[in-house]
């Protein structure tokens, strides 16, 4: 294939808007339109687990390329490895006026964040619209009413009818313009879905299957579970996170500091694990280890926040200057960092949800 | 961070009683060891009974705020919801409060429309209402909804038509708010039959005293409620932590 690769030299620091005017040591990157990934690997020839997984080693600043089955391998017998239990909604509701109503997140009152989009070839798009008391009608006689800006770009809004049942009945995966078609939405579930409520796929565990969970356990690592609902992830550049329904049940809790205290390692399985533990390791107030615990999280992990209860992460390639990034420097450091980003653009990994995945170790 | 609270309804006596008490005592124990206290909201129709019940739990070391009323009456559920709210918070609501419905227990055939239509007001409507009022603590807290059955809801006993057909609909209930809701745990938990007030109604003059006392399934729902364990249908009998089987006598 005449992939036009960019060289690593497109990886500059660079000091741009937002983030990096915030941590001026976290390297901006510039990505190429050939590496994001526009279908699921299944589509690509690849069985769900064929993607490839970068491999960087804080401690010995190594970078290593693998492919994903590779993952038991590279954990150790008494490593944990903790993962997000949230299905994935069909979040994104289409009206007949032509826009795109995408549910992100619930709100303890019963109103839920929306962002409106403009729909344009089954593509939506951003939209300034709406007015507070606006009242949208939606599919099978339903009514959204929004209430006030909750962030630039999300509305508080209330639906008429409960949403969960709603979405699951009407609604489509979220889709962005670099995917280039609608998948079905077992496309956008993880193994270990058990508890609808995210807006968008956690990612970082889409390459899971039964075969890789298996190889797990029969080589001793243990896995325990969690639940965090995602919010929508098209969040202005330099924009925080917003709060999301997370929980940490006791037994998690229990088995994160026990094997910590055993010697193994806490393996996050996408950033929301490690948001959902980090909140979970400050609930108390001490600093005595992870402790049971639920509601909203309005915790953002930075190299400055730094992480206590996790040591390594699975992820995703995340775009320039997003959040997601700082969390990741707050496992390797920027420097490592960039040069992890740099090899994967060399070296032809793919972004994005259905793309490839980097795992992050000590 | 103020402590936990947990609000009980029914709680003068039987299971009720039992749960506030073995609340009160453990507190939330997530992990076995160390146990996090938790403040009490408890009601009861016999506002006699309820202040001695609460005067037990306090003479124990609980924090307990006691509120007369009946639960099918909306201002006194709008008095549960200020208690929570002065409190701060809420992280578990337990629907016990309910009523059998006509003693001695009638054929279907025979069953008082207004009897039946008291069974449902109590162990439907006023649980659903009272979710309702306390949804945005919850969902605030991460906290939990408990909903009491019996498996009177699943099989065909006869004469507990009414009792069944309304904990049937409070079970559907809790199985379309789990589905609804995200943020919380909605658990609908069976204790078995148990030497109370209430089951006595139900066999009048008869000897239940083979039956468990109320107490004995308290283990049962604190690991339900201190494990948070996964919404759904739970029974007491199945939750017995290791080395607390309750063996039935004989």
């Amino acid at each position: 294939m005449g992939i036009d690769v960019a060289p690593a030299g497109a990886v500059r620091p660079q000091r741009g808007q937002g983030l990096a005017d915030r941590d001026p040591d976290l390297a901006d990157f510039v990505l190429p339109a050939e590496r994001e990934a526009h279908d699921p690997p299944e589509a690509r020839g690849l069985a769900r687990d064929g993607v490839r997984l970068l491999v960087s080693r804080r401690a010995s600043g190594e970078v290593s390329h693998h492919a994903f089955t590779d993952l038991p391998g590279l954990l150790l017998p008494g490593d944990l490895l903790v993962v997000n239990t949230t299905g994935t909604l069909p979040a994104q509701v289409r009206t007949a006026g032509g826009l795109a109503v995408h549910f992100s997140t619930a709100q303890p009152d019963g109103t839920w964040l929306v962002e409106l989009r403009q729909l344009k070839d089954k593509i939506s798009m951003p939209n300034g619209h709406g007015h507070p008391g606006q009242v949208i009608p939606l599919p099978a006689g339903a009514w959204l009413t929004l209430q006030d800006c909750a962030t630039a770009r999300l509305w508080r809004a209330r639906l008429s009818v409960a949403v969960v049942p709603y979405l699951l009945r009407h609604g489509l995966p979220i889709r962005y313009s670099y995917v280039r078609r609608d998948w079905p939405l077992s496309f956008y579930q993880t193994v270990f879905a058990a508890r609808p409520g995210s807006a968008e796929m956690p990612s970082a565990s889409r390459p899971f299957t039964p075969e890789v969970v298996t190889a797990l356990a029969t080589r001793g690592v243990l896995i325990a579970p969690l639940t965090l609902h995602c919010g929508v992830s098209s969040l202005e550049a330099g924009e925080d996170p917003y709060p999301e329904p997370y929980d940490v049940p006791p037994a998690t809790a229990r088995l994160v500091n026990h094997v910590r205290a055993s010697g193994g390692r806490v393996i996050a399985a996408g950033t929301t694990v490690v948001r959902a533990l980090e909140t979970a390791a400050r609930a108390d107030g001490r600093d005595g280890g992870v402790v049971a615990a639920a509601g909203w999280t309005s915790h953002v992990v930075t190299p400055q926040t730094g992480v206590r209860a996790v040591d390594g992460l699975l992820t995703g390639l995340h775009e320039p200057r997003s959040s997601h990034l700082r969390m990741l420097a707050a496992f390797a450091g920027p420097d490592l960092l960039a040069r992890c980003y740099a090899e994967a653009i060399g070296a032809g990994y793919l972004w994005h949800e259905f793309g490839d995945v980097h795992l992050l170790i000590p | 961070m103020n402590t936990p609270v947990a609000l009980i309804t029914g709680a003068s006596r039987g299971l009720g009683r039992a749960l506030a008490a073995g609340l009160a005592r453990e507190g939330l124990t997530h992990d076995g060891q160390t146990h996090e206290r938790l403040s009490l909201i408890i009601d009861a129709r016999n506002a006699a009974a309820l202040q001695e019940a609460a005067e037990q739990l306090r003479a124990a070391g609980a924090t307990v705020t006691a509120i007369s009323g009946d639960v099918t009456d909306p201002a006194h559920r709008a008095a549960l919801l200020r208690a929570a709210e002065a409190a701060g918070r809420l992280d578990l609501l337990v629907n016990n409060a309910g009523t059998l419905g006509a003693s001695p227990l009638p054929a279907l055939a025979d069953y008082p429309p207004a009897d039946l239509r008291t069974a449902f007001e109590a162990n439907v409507i006023a649980p659903i209402a009272l979710i309702q009022l306390m949804l945005p603590l919850l969902r605030a807290s991460g906290g939990g909804v408990l909903n009491i059955t019996s498996d009177a809801a699943r099989e065909a006993y006869a004469g507990w038509g009414g009792y069944g057909a309304a904990k049937a609909a409070l079970e559907q209930a809790s199985n379309v708010l789990a589905a609804e809701e995200l943020a919380i745990r909605v658990w609908w938990a069976d204790p078995g039959d148990l030497r109370t007030d209430m089951h006595q109604q139900a066999f009048p003059g008869q000897d239940i005293s083979d039956r468990p006392r109320p107490e004995s399934v308290v283990p049962a729902f604190a690991r339900l409620i201190s494990q948070r364990l996964p919404s759904g249908r739970y029974r007491a009998a199945d939750l017995m932590p290791a080395g607390h089987s309750a063996r039935r006598p004989g």
